[in-house]
């Protein structure tokens, strides 16, 4: 094998190992350290040329999606979007009221979302590859946002934050494989594990007792059981299927996103943590 | 590569990385129908492959790789180890092409875009990610390459803009 011939291997070797040693740097790391150094300084960096091209292509974007919303007319139907959302939260929120009356005993020192200090966020940025199921927000470290932080749109739950730099925040979404809410059924009670499928369509429901009985359209919310990540009574999402096969160990549930998160505009993250 | 190529290339280079971010992250981020959307940096490395070759061909996919693995919170590493992977076959397979024809930069592209977003999802299924390689996959596998091979063409001339020629290839 001549020299000219082996040095473009050599280098892709070089290559490939510098990957790999970041890869498992960062799994080892847990996205932290010098690696998440890297990428905080990467998107503070970047934020400005961000907002200038957000501004600039944010029509655009719109347009192709087969939704004219430019300039005012979208900051309008955002907020008539967000109006509309609140709305369907209360009538969650009335669903699970009559549950949460009779236990109340469990629920004395519930915080409703709405009591949490709360910080105002616009998403700036999508998914950046098809496999991030994550969102980010022009808020970070400098307004009081910091990593766990349970986030909101009107309608209920988005996720949770997992990444801060100064100005930036990355928003891990509920329908992230990685992650997993515990909620509460409004009409049954019974609690189970909310997973994210990837697909930012649907929740798997885990853990549901099979011998419960599911409605179709049964409200989902944040069981706030102790150690949750999630403040109690968030609406997460409705019943949109529900089975058990014979000898099944749980149920066959499927929830859909009471937040629409396709289409986040603006979200609140909620200063709140888990008790310890 | 001949002398003073990187400082007058590089900054090219850099320049063309750095739009293709922006709108990466911007126009692109939010322009998609379905799971159709182009993967600029992908597409960046792929026709880094085509004009400059297999060597570098796989620099420029490591660097595009990287610099999109900074906005995302999936592993550090793996879009530039998969888009290094790819620009590196590309560099190679067209090294054997004695003259282009018109089809050919769009062709490649979809090959390889597709092939990249498969290699991706397979490197991050064996290092702990199984849901990349579920069957939506080769939906999004299908609609980057087409979004890509259509921006191929301009794609590959700024390339040949951005890159010193290299003597071995047959276009460009």
């Amino acid at each position: 094998m001549s020299r000219r011939s082996a040095r473009p291997r050599f280098t892709l070797l070089l290559l490939a190992l510098t990957a790999v040693t970041l890869l498992t740097l960062d799994e080892r790391s847990g996205g932290v350290g010098v690696v998440g150094a890297m990428r905080d300084g990467a998107r503070d960096a970047f934020a400005p040329v961000q907002d200038a091209a957000g501004a600039v292509f944010r029509p655009v974007g719109d347009f192709v999606q087969g939704a004219v919303h430019y300039g005012d007319v979208e900051e309008e139907n955002a907020r008539l979007r967000q109006q509309l959302a609140e709305r369907d939260a209360v009538l969650l929120e009335a669903e699970n009221a009559a549950r949460e009356r009779q236990a109340l005993l469990d629920q004395q020192d519930l915080e409703f979302a709405g009591d949490i200090p709360a910080v105002a966020a616009r998403v700036v940025v999508g998914p950046a590859s098809s496999f991030d199921v994550t969102v980010q927000i022009d808020r970070g470290r400098n307004a009081g946002v910091a990593p766990g932080m349970p986030v909101v749109a009107g309608a209920g739950l988005v996720g949770r934050v997992v990444d801060v730099s100064r100005s930036r925040a990355t928003i891990l979404l509920i329908t992230d494989p990685k992650s997993s809410v515990g909620v509460r059924l409004a009409g049954s009670g019974d609690v189970g594990v909310a997973a994210g499928r990837g697909s930012r369509s649907t929740l798997r429901l885990d853990y549901v007792d099979p011998a419960s009985k599911v409605d179709r359209g049964e409200a989902a919310v944040t069981s706030g059981l102790q150690q949750s990540a999630f403040p109690p009574g968030v609406p997460v999402g409705t019943v949109v299927a529900a089975r058990s096969g014979p000898g099944a160990l749980q149920q066959d549930v499927t929830v859909e996103p009471a937040v629409d998160l396709r289409r986040l505009t603006f979200v609140k993250v909620l200063q709140w943590s888990p008790a310890p | 590569m001949e002398p003073g190529a990187v400082t007058r290339f590089g900054p090219r280079l850099a320049f063309v990385i750095f739009v293709g971010l922006t709108l990466h992250l911007s126009l692109f981020a939010t322009a998609r129908i379905g799971e159709v959307r182009p993967d600029v940096l992908l597409l960046i490395a792929v026709a880094g492959g085509i004009v400059g070759g297999a060597e570098r061909g796989a620099v420029i996919g490591f660097v595009s790789g990287m610099a999109v693995d900074l906005f995302v919170h999936t592993p550090l590493g793996l879009s530039a180890l998969a888009f290094s992977l790819v620009a590196f076959a590309v560099g190679t397979v067209q090294s054997s092409v004695i003259r282009a024809a018109w089809w050919i930069p769009p062709a490649t592209a979809w090959v390889a875009s597709a092939a990249g977003i498969l290699l991706y999802a397979l490197l991050g299924a064996l290092i702990g990610r199984p849901e990349f390689l579920e069957p939506r996959v080769l939906g999004v596998a299908a609609g980057v390459a087409t979004a890509n091979a259509l921006l191929a063409p301009p794609l590959v001339r700024i390339m040949a803009w951005a890159l010193p020629r290299d003597p071995d290839r047959s276009y460009a």
